[in-house]
């Protein structure tokens, strides 16, 4: 094969890789609605509550420590710089806008895409691998619709609340630090960080956890339909999925950073 | 014989014509035309690598060959509507190689799944579809187990009883007795019989078992290398004489090429001095 033989087939590989993702996003945005509860079949909002749990609630105990953690190690980096200026109250802005606007969203993407990237690539790959998914579309039943829009939504759903609950833990850290350090009281503390962050803040991290969370599902869905072969393509896919929608995360989110200062949103008047 | 095989064109219910399908450059399907009657038993047989799999895929509608049709109940179903297939799929019921049986759901759940989801019946009348279809498939015991707790035997039975939920008019069976110890395969033989005789339902059975293949059959068809290279009455099957059938009911082994002793010691030598 000549270079530019090689060139080309990679070029397409991508292009299908890309195609590919589209595809299927588009087909399970098509399906979301049957997942709803109310207007959708309720067995697949059931199954939705499931990938909550499984998605969502059980990764509150990491991803709330991580951020806790966290919190106190940005309040302690900073706090030994903002000591020299004399300006200690200042970790309190650090920490509420650092956590608002960028580590509570990520920390909590990085935790979630550690769990349930691979636990999602993992579980759909063994449906490939079992034929289940064959079994599902021959008994006229479409597996995005019941397997993978209920993880969807369920990450739509959850991911979000994650993200506020490790922001709070977070900024709780923050406290903590200063309630030791200048004895600063509960009430002050929260003042100055109410007075620190924006609606447009949380807006902003809102919207982006959203893109986290889809993220997660999609590439871990993706990864997991892809497999091919026997159980040891199940354990590619996983690692694939884990690494992938890890590097997507952290790409989206400094696109989003860019966007969010470019426009000028970042200024506080 | 010209008379019974064009009686059994009008028969037919599934009717495969002139398809092929390869991978890059290798023909895995060449030219396949095979029909399967109504009522009949009709067993796939075919070694490693010999397309049944990839043939299985293209009647459920999971690939699309490259050339030929495939018709179903007078539906070519590499040519139809999403909503046509979904028509045809409804008359089939499959039971997969490894049962495919949902692990998140309980065997009853299994059964009642597409029941449930594709027809407007009340709860009670599914769950009284389910064990009876449990029951007479002797698996009243495992309703309330789930797909990991399973013997082989069972799970073949369960994913059988899934495929035959919503009363199908074809049933396919992938490999019904690989990895089955000789007393549940018969047993699983027994069953296959048993709902041909007496529900009248189209079986079609691919499989490599040349004992099972010969008890349940009422014709066997042959794939080697992708091409069909028999389709008979399984009497008439067992005296073919071309000599890939012969190999394949006399079990013999593809010839290895031998080296010599000295050969193999002149090599040995040389690797072991270097």
């Amino acid at each position: 094969m000549t270079l530019l033989e090689q060139v080309g087939q990679a070029a397409i590989v991508q292009v299908e890789d890309v195609g590919a993702l589209t595809m299927q996003f588009w087909a399970v945005l098509r399906k979301l609605p049957r997942v709803l509860p109310i207007v959708g079949s309720g067995r697949r909002w059931h199954s939705t509550v499931q990938q909550m749990f499984a998605i969502g609630a059980s990764a509150l105990p990491m991803a709330g420590a991580m951020s806790l953690c966290t919190g106190f190690i940005l309040a302690l980096q900073s706090a030994s710089e903002l000591r020299r200026f004399g300006a200690l109250e200042l970790v309190v802005d650090l920490v509420a806008v650092g956590f608002t606007r960028e580590l509570g969203p990520l920390i909590t993407a990085l935790s979630v895409s550690g769990r349930s990237a691979s636990a999602i690539a993992a579980e759909i790959g063994t449906m490939v691998v079992t034929e289940e998914i064959d079994a599902l579309r021959v008994m006229g039943l479409d597996p995005v619709e019941f397997t993978l829009a209920p993880k969807y939504l369920a990450a739509l759903i959850t991911v979000p609340c994650l993200t506020i609950l490790s922001t709070l833990c977070g900024i709780f850290a923050g406290y903590v630090f200063l309630a030791f350090s200048m004895e600063m009281s509960l009430h002050i503390y929260f003042r100055a960080v109410a007075e620190a962050i924006l609606l447009r803040d949380v807006a902003f991290t809102l919207a982006k956890s959203l893109v986290f969370a889809t993220i997660i599902v999609h590439v871990g869905c993706l990864e997991g339909l892809r497999v091919r072969g026997g159980p040891e393509a199940v354990g590619h896919s996983t690692t694939a999925a884990v690494v992938k929608s890890t590097f997507l995360i952290i790409l989206a989110d400094l696109l989003a950073t860019a966007i969010f200062y470019l426009m000028g949103w970042s200024s506080a008047g | 014989m010209t008379n019974s095989s064009a009686a059994k064109a009008d028969n037919a219910v599934i009717s495969i014509r002139g398809v092929s399908m390869s991978y890059g450059a290798r023909r895995v399907l060449d030219e396949v035309d095979l029909d399967v009657c109504r009522g009949e038993i009709l067993v796939l047989l075919g070694g490693s690598g010999s397309g049944k799999t990839t043939l299985l895929k293209h009647l459920l509608g999971l690939a699309k060959p490259e050339t030929g049709s495939i018709t179903i109940n007078g539906v070519d179903i590499t040519r139809c509507s999403p909503s046509e297939l979904g028509a045809v799929r409804r008359r089939i019921g499959v039971a997969f190689q490894g049962g495919a049986l949902f692990n998140s759901m309980s065997v009853e759940d299994n059964v009642a799944l597409p029941l449930r989801e594709l027809t407007r019946l009340a709860d009670s009348t599914i769950k009284l579809v389910v064990w009876m279809n449990l029951i007479a498939l002797g698996l009243s015991d495992a309703g309330s187990l789930y797909p990991p707790e399973l013997s082989g035997g069972m799970r073949k039975r369960a994913a059988v009883a899934r495929a035959m939920a919503l009363d199908p008019e074809i049933l396919i069976l992938d490999e019904p007795s690989a990895g089955l110890d000789p007393i549940v395969s018969a047993g699983l033989d027994e069953l296959i019989l048993f709902l041909n005789r007496s529900f009248g339902i189209t079986i079609l059975v691919v499989t490599h078992e040349l004992e099972s293949a010969f008890h349940i059959a009422d014709r066997v068809a042959m794939l080697y290398r992708g091409r069909l290279i028999a389709v008979d009455r399984k009497e008439q099957f067992a005296g073919n004489a071309h000599p890939r059938i012969r190999q394949f009911l006399d079990r013999e082994p593809d010839a290895i090429p031998r080296v010599a002793a000295d050969e193999f010691l002149a090599a040995f030598m040389r690797g072991v001095q270097t």
